[in-house]
């Protein structure tokens, strides 16, 4: 792989510095990179394809008949994190999700933060995942969010910034790891006294996380993981960790809740579930108490839930934590519950709920950035450098229409990773999901998940829309 | 114990894919006989497939899809045509659907294999073998089943898991089984030509692996009655009739842990008179009967014993009003249940 070429651009680039030489704790992949032939390389890479796509690693692509599935495109280049800054992130992380719970547990109960002036009521009770009929309603350990996904990203000067917290279901930690596997796999060489920490213990920790809320005294929980089916675009990764924490993957209909409580259908008869590590959002999981039409759900389930004879992972009404408004006062969430700076910094927001910043940003959509409140996926979004006109139309009378429902940053250059583009390196945007477990302790698997926007100049690092990803080495020293 | 959904799964993916590779086997045999048959001067394309089609109980849906035949209709029908829910094609990729809803209960060599074959199918390289070589892309379609097969005996955990997806293949072999006796029966019988009634009894057994295994106990002549012996009652050969309903009825027993020659389920006492049947009575039953009436019979007491065993495992005792006949399986899915899985994950 020639890197002799390779120049960094007007931003920020993780593999060289502003006068283009090689950052130093990316010198020893780059040395062993550079040894290996173009031809060499793009063998291996083809022979990856096919393997992931033999293994069924893939996603399926919605709106499509055939129910297609692809490869989740995977390039070579790892990303390196050196140990001093993965530390800082790691802290940032940690006080975040703790926040966030403490957030959690106060709206679903005493709702200081809000008596206390800090976040305005309409900014909670506005969230359309904020779930009313749970005020009160105790969950196991009082935590809420038990698995965290935080997408950063990095802007002109290197800082990371949070760019969305996902506290409902968050996926991609599949891919870290079969990413990782795939590297071993195919590069082993690229490993030898790089230093790598492993990511390989995630399952375990995971399953310790959910056991940590089992409600019953019981040593040997049942814990399952509830998917919504093969047809869902991350049935592979539930099947995936299903299989590595040896627990069950169950569908909706596997499950009956019994006088509150929630058994499985076996060939042997029932047998209780005690935590349920759910894939699917609050509105499919109970027809009796959220969408009437859900068949995915199980009746009677959250009355189990409110019984506390069945925990749930993570628990209903995170959304309100992770809504896109709500992140705007994240900050304020950290001084007031934890009397800290927050270590983190993250992106301006603008509320189109304020008067004055909705005046802003009906000005300024050419160049903004503007995101629905609560939809993910990189769906429900306009990038107004890059938008048409009737777009930037159709978002202006979105925003006049439901203020609440969106928000507007300025839009972050943010950092671009050399990418095997064409036999040849190319930068490309990148952001990282490190993924957060809170149980017995809070633990921040190394690394995470390194989105790559394989389109030229793309901000959008979304599966869905375009993306691929790289595996992320956080080195030990 | 397993979940009932699950052991359904590992049910039906044996199933299919046992279903297909049957099939495949038929397929690749009828086209032979073609030829024989073109080279004997006597019969059309369509005329030699439409016993093909009634054993298969395929001939009503093939007419309304293809209400004028042309050469190949047929065999594109039994092979990629996915409005035919039997169509092998249709099997191959309902298996690999149950394989990915137990993905995590099976090898990964397993799911490797399967989902091989799914792709090989319709791959460029597929449609091509299948365009220039049909013998050889239906031989690698039943070399994958039985390489699965293998896989499966050489991975898999001797758990109730495994014993669902002995008994979804066994059933299923024993049904296509007594399918291909039918094929042969379904012809008319033409007077004074014995020499093309062996030939086409000949190939009833290649379809089934099973001319070695004749000749041990028949010697080379090919008669009617060796054949059924062989194919229906034979304790020892593995594709016989009797040999996989005594398996099925073993591995019944397994998962319940009641003593053979008993049963505790409607499923191990279908199976159990099933083997009793078969175990006393021979070839002269059959001839006295009929062949056709036979089969018949007995391919209505292997749908029950199937029906038997989803009541048995699957459905909770509140749920057995639900009757599923061949092909139309319980999985498929409703538009908006598909479109409420595919909500989008963070």
């Amino acid at each position: 792989m020639i890197l002799t070429d390779y120049r960094g651009a007007n931003l920020f680039d993780e593999l060289v510095d502003s006068t283009g030489k090689i950052r130093p704790y990316y010198r020893n992949v780059a040395d062993k990179l550079s040894g290996l032939g173009n031809e060499e390389l793009s063998q291996k890479l083809r022979s990856l394809e096919l393997l992931f796509l033999k293994q069924g690693i893939t996603f399926t692509v919605y709106g499509d008949d055939k129910g297609t599935e692809r490869v989740f495109p995977f390039d070579p280049f790892p990303r390196v994190i050196p140990a001093a800054e993965w530390e800082q992130i790691e802290a940032g992380l940690v006080q975040r999700i703790t926040a966030l719970n403490l957030f959690l547990y106060d709206v679903y109960h005493e709702q200081r933060i809000i008596k206390d002036g800090i976040i305005p009521p309409e900014v909670v009770f506005g969230a359309s995942h904020y779930r009313p009929e749970f005020v009160g309603v105790s969950v196991p350990k009082d935590a809420y969010i038990h698995v965290c996904g935080t997408d950063l990203i990095r802007d002109q000067d290197g800082r990371y910034l949070v760019l969305e917290d996902n506290g409902r279901c968050p996926s991609g930690v599949s891919y870290v790891l079969e990413n990782r596997a795939a590297m071993k796999r195919v590069f082993p060489q690229l490993f030898s006294a790089s230093g790598v920490r492993p990511v390989d213990t995630y399952p375990a920790d995971l399953l310790a996380t959910l056991r940590h809320v089992a409600p019953r005294e019981n040593p040997n929980p049942n814990v399952v993981l509830l998917t919504p089916g093969v047809h869902n675009s991350a049935y592979f990764e539930h099947s995936f960790l299903a299989r590595q924490m040896s627990i069950e993957i169950v569908e909706g209909r596997d499950l009956i809740a019994l006088d509150g409580f929630v058994y499985m259908r076996t060939t042997r008869g029932l047998r209780q579930v005690d935590v349920i590590y759910r894939r699917i959002d609050d509105d499919f999981l109970d027809p009796q108490v959220f969408r009437k039409d859900s068949c995915l759900g199980v009746p009677g389930l959250v009355d189990a839930v409110r019984r506390g004879n069945v925990a749930l992972a993570n628990a209903i009404g995170t959304g309100v934590a992770d809504d896109k408004v709500t992140y705007a006062f994240v900050p304020d969430m950290i001084r007031y519950y934890l009397c800290q700076e927050p270590i983190l910094d993250q992106v301006p927001t603008y509320l189109a709920w304020r008067d004055s910043d909705k005046k802003y940003i009906l000005e300024n959509l050419p160049k903004l950035v503007v995101k629905a409140a609560n939809e993910s996926g990189g769906y429900g979004m306009l990038i107004g450098p890059a938008a048409t006109a009737a777009q930037i139309e159709e978002f202006r009378q979105k925003v006049t229409a439901h203020p609440r429902n969106y928000i507007a940053q300025p839009v972050v250059n943010f950092s671009q990773h050399p990418t095997l583009v064409d036999g040849g390196l190319e930068g490309r945007h990148v952001d990282l999901r490190p993924f957060v477990l809170w149980g017995d302790s809070i633990k921040v698997l190394p690394g995470g998940l390194t989105r790559v926007a394989l389109k030229r100049g793309s901000l959008v690092v979304n599966s869905s829309q375009g993306g691929g990803s790289k595996d992320t080495w956080v080195l030990a020293a | 114990m397993m979940l009932s959904r699950v052991a359904d799964h590992q049910y039906w993916m044996a199933r299919q894919m046992e279903r297909a590779e049957n099939l495949a086997r038929l397929v690749r045999v009828s086209e032979e006989m073609l030829l024989d048959d073109e080279t004997l001067g006597r019969g059309t394309a369509q005329e030699y497939w439409t016993p093909v089609l009634g054993a298969t109980a395929m001939e009503a849906p093939f007419r309304t899809l293809y209400p004028e035949p042309k050469c190949g209709d047929a065999a594109r029908f039994l092979t990629l045509d996915l409005r035919n829910p039997d169509s092998i094609l249709a099997c191959i990729r309902q298996a690999r659907e149950n394989a990915r809803s137990v993905r995590d209960k099976i090898s990964d060599e397993m799911w490797a294999e399967i989902n091989a074959l799914n792709m090989f199918v319709t791959s460029a390289e597929g449609l091509e073998l299948l365009e220039r070589f049909p013998q050889a892309y239906y031989e690698k379609i039943i070399s994958s089943s039985m390489l699965f097969d293998g896989i499966t005996d050489a991975t898999l955990t001797r758990d109730e898991g495994w014993n669902f997806l002995q008994l979804g293949r066994l059933l299923e072999r024993a049904d296509m089984t007594s399918r291909f006796l039918d094929i042969r029966s379904q012809t008319q019988p033409i007077a004074g030509e014995s020499a093309l009634e062996s030939l086409q009894w000949g190939a009833v057994l290649r379809a089934c692996s099973a001319h070695a295994g004749y000749r041990r106990v028949h010697g080379g002549e090919i008669s009617v009655e060796g054949v059924v012996d062989l194919l229906l009652f034979s304790n020892e050969f593995p594709r016989s009739v009797r040999h996989c309903i005594r398996r099925a009825d073993e591995v019944l027993h397994d998962i319940s842990g009641t003593p053979t020659g008993r049963y505790s389920n409607t499923c191990e006492k279908i199976t159990g008179a099933l083997l009793a049947k078969l175990s006393f009575a021979g070839p002269p039953e059959v001839m006295a009967r009929g062949l056709h009436a036979y089969i018949d019979e007995l391919q209505l007491q292997l749908n029950s014993a199937g029906q038997a065993v989803f009541e048995s495992y699957v459905l909770l005792p509140g749920e057995i009003d639900r009757h599923f006949p061949r092909g139309t399986r319980p999985d498929s899915l409703s538009d908006w249940h598909r479109e409420q899985q595919q909500q989008q994950q963070q």
